[in-house]
């Protein structure tokens, strides 16, 4: 079983220091994964959403920084929806999201179902092993906060 | 008249010590010091440690010209201006931690005196007194060192060192020229050997020579991982008279493992790998003396990355990806070339071959490596740690559940040997340089009974440039494969 190393214990810590949330990291890896879960209990979500905060995270391999952390990220508030329906998609659910269990098993938030966001964090801007930090990729993750909640 | 020689401080830094340099810089090197004749010529450039468990490595990279005037040469004698001392020390210093100064001179060939030793004067002793307690004693961590040339390619070595509060010396044992690659120069300190009775790989020498034979007497290979590939590779090392091999695998062999890997008896079966890997080559060698250490590991923990710069040359047998970084970084990072050998294949629901593919891939300067030709991405290491959630992101969102797969392949004998025999290839032509070039990646495919040569060049701005001699300096994270 893996254990976070020294260098992502430190990421976690500049994360923290730079984002102004306090982040931890899982002390094991999900089950079946080599991934660890990072997170900060309160964040705040986006005004339209019917839960204003929350936890927030992602995981990020035992290999960080040679592996990128995952293209993706969740919030602990699994049954969140949109106050106000998308007039695009006529609905309340938040676009590209999905409640999943087991995601953050492992980590100090128990084996609870939580809401994962589908997000090309990553695809115009490859991750660089030697330059991006996990600050980079949290502010890639929140910047959903400021798009449309459509394509 | 008598010569005068001073002794010089002398102490033991590690129980071997090489330099190492990459091969470009080194022929420019020569080019341009050989064009000074019938005067010496010296240089300074820039050194990096490479310490390993029982070898230091000196490396050799940025060369630091001098200005005219900055020295006086004859073909007697060199003047070093301490203009010419204070830039390189300057430097030195601006590169950061550890890095400190390597001495390059000449001794070409002249009318007058004949043939240039390349052998340490008295003169060069006593002005390298005078001048390395200046040069170390002010790098703590670093250490420095002085190349002669003779004009027959001959060349000596030593490296100075900060040693409690003096400057103390050690002669080289070796100088390895990399990249792609692997030459040793043998310094008058080397310890090599020849083997007591060469006519048991006669047919062999044919091919590569008295000193190919020596060399590969010689050479310490590194094989990290005793698997499939591992297994069959120190088979091949150890029959073909590779004089010291050292082997990483932290697997117990199981039942499952023997219809795919050599050397594995019912009686390995429960025990390390390892082990068996050292009974077998013990039988198969042909080298003497041979030596095998087999350390129950993964080469790629801190202790394995360290002692894998003990090896000359190593072979990647690994089977994960997240493995593959480090060794990748190291070959370059260290100036150690790397084969790198893969098998992957894939059966269709009638369980025909749909897609195969072996590889074997040379990381060494010159050559593109991993991350360059995308056999390495982060998203792939990524991927690779989803375990049993792979693509969970892409999936989840759309409601789309994940592939229940045990993540087990396909994998038989003859793939694995195919992709050994290309390795080996590349080896002699490393190792012994049986051709005139350096093939990149060779990959051979089915369907389509393809053998194909990647002709991906260098990526620009890859770590591969950069990292390459950096020795210490260059951060490598180490991983762990137990899972």
């Amino acid at each position: 079983m893996h254990k976070p190393s020294e260098l992502l214990a430190q990421a976690v810590s500049d994360l923290s220091a730079r984002s102004g949330h306090q982040f931890e990291i899982s002390p094991e890896t999900v089950s079946g994964t080599n991934l660890f879960v990072v997170h900060t209990l309160a964040h705040e979500y986006r005004q339209e959403y019917t839960v204003p905060s929350g936890g927030l995270g992602f995981r990020v391999p035992f290999n960080f920084a040679d592996a990128a952390p995952e293209d993706c990220f969740f919030i602990t508030a699994a049954g969140t929806k949109l106050k106000v329906p998308d007039t695009v998609r006529n609905s309340s659910d938040l676009h590209r999201v999905g409640v999943t269990e087991g995601f953050v098993a492992g980590s100090a938030l128990g084996n609870v179902p939580v809401l994962v966001f589908s997000w090309h964090l990553w695809n115009r801007l490859p991750w660089d092993r030697k330059k991006h930090t996990l600050f980079d990729h949290y502010t890639h993750c929140i910047r959903r906060f400021e798009r449309p909640e459509h394509d | 008249m008598t010569d005068h020689r001073i002794s010089l401080p002398a102490a033991e830094l590690s129980q071997e010590v090489h330099i190492a340099i990459g091969a470009n810089t080194w022929r420019e090197l020569q080019a341009t010091l050989w064009a000074k004749g019938p005067h010496e010529a010296c240089c300074f450039l820039l050194t990096r440690p490479s310490r390993g468990m029982v070898r230091t490595t000196v490396l050799l990279r940025e060369v630091l010209w001098p200005e005219p005037g900055e020295v006086i040469a004859t073909p007697r004698r060199l003047e070093i201006s301490a203009n010419y001392l204070s830039r390189a020390m300057d430097a030195a210093i601006d590169a950061g931690p550890m890095v400190g100064l390597c001495l390059v001179h000449t001794h070409p060939k002249s009318e007058e005196f004949g043939e240039g030793a390349g052998l340490f004067s008295s003169r060069d002793d006593w002005y390298e007194q005078r001048l390395f307690p200046t040069v170390t004693l002010s790098r703590e961590g670093a250490i420095s060192a002085s190349v002669v040339i003779g004009s027959r390619g001959d060349v000596d070595a030593r490296v100075w060192w900060r040693d409690n509060n003096r400057a103390a010396a050690q002669p080289v044992h070796g100088m390895r020229i990399v990249g792609p690659e692997l030459r040793i120069l043998e310094t008058p300190a080397s310890p090599w050997r020849d083997h007591p009775d060469p006519a048991v790989m006669d047919r062999s020498t044919r091919l590569w020579g008295e000193e190919g034979r020596r060399r590969l007497q010689n050479i310490r290979i590194g094989v990290a991982g005793a698997g499939g590939t591992g297994s069959l590779t120190i088979l091949a090392l150890a029959t073909m008279g590779t004089g010291h091999l050292l082997v990483w695998d932290k697997d117990v062999a199981r039942k499952e493992n023997r219809h795919r890997t050599a050397g594995m008896t019912v009686d390995c079966v429960g025990h390390p790998k390892v082990i068996a890997m050292r009974a077998m080559a013990q039988s198969f060698a042909t080298a003497e003396p041979f030596t095998i250490d087999v350390i129950e590991d993964w080469a790629t923990t801190s202790e394995g990355l360290t002692r894998l710069k003990d090896c000359d040359l190593v072979f990647c047998c690994v089977d994960k990806l997240s493995a593959r970084a480090p060794l990748n970084d190291l070959a370059y990072a260290h100036l150690i070339p790397t084969i790198d050998m893969a098998s992957w294949m894939h059966p269709d629901r009638n369980l025909q071959i749909d897609a195969l593919m072996t590889h074997a891939h040379v990381w060494s300067p010159g050559i593109p490596c991993a991350w360059c030709r995308e056999t390495l991405t982060s998203y792939n290491l990524t991927r690779e740690a989803q375990g049993v959630q792979q693509g969970i992101e892409n999936r989840i969102p759309y409601g789309l559940t994940l592939d229940q797969t045990d993540g087990v392949e396909p994998s038989v004998l003859p793939l694995n040997m195919l992709g050994v025999s290309l390795g080996l290839m590349e080896f002699m032509q490393i190792a012994l340089r049986i051709t005139t070039r350096t093939p990149r990646d060779l990959k051979f495919f089915l369907p389509e009974w393809e053998l194909d040569e990647s002709d991906r060049p260098v990526r620009n701005g890859c770590d591969c440039v950069l990292m390459a001699g950096r020795g210490d300096t260059w951060a490598i994270s180490p991983v762990s494969m137990d899972s």
